[in-house]
């Protein structure tokens, strides 16, 4: 270990105090602003705590993020939820380790070498007197320590740990006995449920509601909210709700201000208004003119053309949306299981034009995703429920076609590729021009139009532009720029408007449709000449991290002998060419009715030091899984009315009959950063079953989801 | 809008309750016997996150009406544990953690629970037709399948 930098959130929040609660004693309270969204972060915070302090995993309690108590360390995304508060929470137990062992050297009158440390006390070996961490705490001592931004080699000298550890989740025990408990299982004396009765598409104005309908309502003890055109119907007795909203969506009238386009939607990605940006070598999007892409006629140097289309995809959790409210003494209590907790805060207090410190959010755990799904749209409506009817906890949940038809879906995408490669080998040029709508619409007390409801609560149907993001990797052009030392580069955003559908983050953002369109492309290019795909990659890259993680792979899919009749192809990224390194192989079969069948996944991921190997090995092979379901299966339906895909009917995802054989191998570079695996491995996931596929046709399919039906088209095309 | 009395015996516990007649057995387990461990999902049989053991055969919850389910044993996923103690499936799914967000994981231990009460040595074949209707958006599948075979291994 030769420096360790602390992370963003220790600029912030510099005081041990900020993360570590010692008023129990023999346990030790961790506080976090990050969420468990199953990615099980509470665990793995709590083994960096005891690797650094040696209090054991079983003393820490990672305490539930609220508002009123938390470090604000943004949105749990963007895999970054160990590289900024894991990153933090060792630099506070390295800060805290440190100045405890030099305190209690000092106080008992010993050296290092009379100590016995164990379960967070010292004991003098020779007169058995002790002290321990809990002591500290209650000194100034403590309450004095700032927690250093970065430290250096020799402060590290004193922390050894153990980096392979197994535990046991910290959730794992009341998941499998049903008593972990979801915002869906609130219950409080008196509580209403609420359910939310939805026009058929997004721009309707409420016209009537009929006056039986409201008759029947009240004889069965339910209420009725409407304010602008959103209405909500509510009751203590929730099945009833839930029976009443059936009844409810006959006797509620709309007129359709705007219908949703039903143009193909590549083709709108083309024709539509759009801002064109060019980004450059570093990933950042800039205002400039764009080049012309190049054309080459020397013979010697081949060049090749390719356009990669991605439907919109839905995040789809298992679980519908849902959150509870109070509002009590001009004061909101809100339990979300948002990934914005804090956004949500600041966009709610804007929203009722208060003072946001009358606003706490507590998140209680939802139904897992992986980005921007009905979370934060449901606890803006229930905030908006409960101020209406103060004293009470209100619980709203969405029901499974509110997800499936209102979330903000990850976009459609289009990515129009040309390169050159030289009579060397060598990728002399590389154009990749993506055209999307958003991925960046989560709540913002600066757009409230970025809730789904706000329209119907304003009656305000215009049409609103989003801005786009020029940041390195954000959006559209995330891993846009190829990591590879390709000699030239052209690369496009387009952020397209006035399309039908609404969109915004989920899991890797561009990233998904860019790495799987370059991956995929640079095998064509590597092909033209019959190089490896191993080689072309390897031989286009600098940097011994990624070469190592390719090497890796490849030594590990040659221990494995193909299956008859299958197929291989491997893909590599890093993800926004700054965080985890990964590389993919996957070995398919394709049926005779063109079904894929996935026979093996190989993973292999460099994501700095380990945090948590097994908490790893199940994100990348958990993202492989839902990349995989996006690759094959998904795909969401629309008409001019509406949307199609209201179920799993509708909807297709992979299920347990189509899960690979893994092998998944994580380098440790111990001492290095965290990187965070929550993304890295979807892209390359979705280029290796391109790169497999490719093989298995002898085509490139050039369309997600790889269906009977897009295959075929592809085919005969 | 009628309402029925009716009786209904969850995990050992019977209990006399007054309800509408179309009441679907999974907000009986929720509402009435304070069970949550249930969860619903869709309410359209399709994901599975309902399901429950209805004399020892695996069931969907969340369209069965409750009153069909009188003078039947059901067990949810609260009712597993022996004496305290968590069952096999529910030990295999602890030691293996196999569980993202965990809200699709007590349908799919429910599943592999009736499946093993009835045939300690399943086949592969039996085991993905359990499976099947279970649905995970977090990509758990992976862990879930080491840990139900760490039950036939063991």
């Amino acid at each position: 270990m030769k420096q360790f930098n602390s992370g963003p959130s220790i600029s912030t929040y510099n005081k041990l105090s900020h993360w570590f609660d010692f008023s129990d004693p023999g346990t030790l309270k961790v506080y976090s602003g990050k969420i468990d969204i199953g990615q099980h972060i509470s665990s793995t915070l709590a083994l960096i705590t005891s690797k650094i302090t040696e209090i054991k995993y079983d003393q820490i309690e990672i305490i539930k993020l609220s508002t009123d108590i938390s470090p604000n360390e943004g949105i749990t995304a963007s895999s970054l939820s160990v590289a900024n508060s894991g990153s933090a929470i060792k630099a506070a137990s390295i800060a805290l380790k440190i100045n405890f062992l030099n305190y209690a050297l000092e106080s008992l009158k010993i050296k290092n070498e009379d100590i016995l440390f164990e379960n967070g006390v010292i004991k003098d070996k020779n007169s058995n007197k002790t002290i321990s961490y809990w002591d500290f705490a209650k000194t100034d001592d403590f309450r004095k320590i700032i927690i250093p931004e970065n430290f250096d080699e020799n402060s590290l000298k004193k922390i050894n740990y153990e980096n392979n550890q197994k535990i046991e989740l910290k959730t794992i025990n009341d998941i499998v006995t049903g008593k972990y408990k979801y915002v869906h299982d609130i219950n409080f004396p008196k509580m209403l449920h609420a359910r939310i009765v939805r026009p058929p598409s997004y721009h309707c104005k409420l016209i009537k509601i009929n006056e039986d309908f409201k008759k029947r309502l009240v004889e069965n003890d339910i209420t009725l909210f409407v304010k602008g055109s959103f209405v909500a119907i509510l009751s203590q007795d929730e099945f009833l709700v839930t029976k009443f909203l059936e009844i409810a969506k006959k006797n509620i009238f709309w007129e359709e201000k705007r219908q949703l386009s039903n143009e193909n939607v590549f083709n709108s990605l083309e024709k539509h208004e759009k801002e064109t940006l060019l980004v450059k070598s570093g990933g950042e999007a800039f205002y400039e003119e764009i080049p012309e892409k190049k054309s080459f006629d020397d013979p010697k140097i081949k060049s090749l053309s390719t356009s990669f289309k991605k439907s919109y995809l839905m995040h789809g959790p298992i679980g519908p949306s849902a959150s509870c409210a109070i509002y009590k003494d001009k004061k909101f209590t809100i339990f979300s299981h948002s990934q914005s907790i804090f956004a949500l805060k600041y966009s709610i207090s804007k929203y009722f034009d208060i003072d946001p410190n009358l606003v706490t959010l507590k998140f209680m755990p939802g139904s897992g995703c992986y980005g921007h799904n009905g979370a934060d749209d449901v606890a803006f409506e229930v905030s908006v429920i409960a101020k209406e009817y103060p004293d009470r906890h209100i619980l709203l949940k969405w029901t499974r076609e509110d997800e499936h038809s209102w979330e903000p879906y990850g976009s459609a995408s289009l990515n129009k590729v040309f390169g050159a490669i030289n009579d060397d080998g060598e990728v002399i040029y590389w154009s990749n021009e993506a055209y999307s709508d958003t991925y960046l619409s989560r709540p913002s007390d600066i757009e409230l139009t970025n809730f789904t409801s706000y329209k119907f609560l304003t009656n305000n149907f215009t049409k609103t532009k989003s801005k786009p993001k020029t940041s390195a990797h954000m959006g559209i052009h995330r891993n846009l720029d190829p990591i590879y030392n390709f000699k030239e580069t052209r690369l496009v955003k387009n952020l397209v408007h006035d399309l039908p559908l609404r969109t915004s983050a989920l899991r890797t953002l561009g990233a998904f449709a860019n790495v799987t369109a370059s991956e995929s492309f640079l095998n064509d290019l590597a092909s033209i000449k019959n190089i490896d795909p191993f080689d072309i990659r390897i031989n286009h890259l600098d940097d011994e991290r990624a070469i190592d993680v390719l090497n890796n792979l490849k030594e590990k899919m040659e221990i494995f002998k193909p299956k008859d009749d299958s197929f291989r192809g491997i893909a590599f990224s890093r993800y926004k060419n700054s965080a985890a390194y990964c590389a993919v192989g996957v070995e398919l079969n394709v049926t005779d009715d063109l079904e894929i069948k996935l026979n093996h996944a190989w993973i292999t991921v460099d994501a700095g030091e380990i945090a948590y190997e097994d908490g790893i090995k199940a994100q990348v092979e958990g993202g492989f899984i839902q990349a995989a379901s996006w690759a094959l299966y998904e795909e969401v339906i629309f008409d001019s009315k509406e949307i199609i895909s209201k179920d799993w009917d509708s909807y297709k995802i992979i299920g347990f009959d189509n899960i690979p054989v893994f092998t998944t191998s994580v380098i440790d570079q111990k001492g290095s950063s965290y990187l965070g695996v929550g993304e890295v491995v979807a892209g390359p996931t979705g280029a290796a079953i391109s790169n497999a596929l490719c093989n298995a046709l002898g085509q490139r399919i050039k369309i997600l989801p790889f269906t009977k039906d897009n295959i075929t088209k592809e085919l005969l095309n | 809008m009628s309402k029925v009395d009716c009786e209904l015996n969850i995990n050992g516990l019977s209990k006399k309750i007054n309800i509408h007649n179309d009441k679907p057995l999974i907000y009986v387990i929720r509402d009435d016997f304070k069970l949550t461990g249930t969860k619903l999902g869709c309410g359209l049989e399709q994901c599975g996150s309902c399901a429950v053991i209805i004399d020892g055969e695996k069931k969907l919850s969340c369209n069965l009406l409750a009153i069909e389910c009188e003078k039947k044993e059901i067990v949810t996923v609260e009712g597993l544990q022996i004496d305290s103690e968590l069952n096999q499936v529910q030990e295999a799914f602890r030691k293996f953690n196999a569980a993202q967000c965990g809200f699709c994981t007590s349908g799919i231990i429910i599943s592999i629970t009736a499946l093993f009460d009835k045939n300690k040595k399943p086949s592969s074949q039996e085991i993905q037709n359990a499976l099947d209707g279970h649905l995970c958006r977090c990509g758990s599948h992976s862990v879930v399948l080491k840990a139900i075979d760490s039950l036939i291994e063991n």
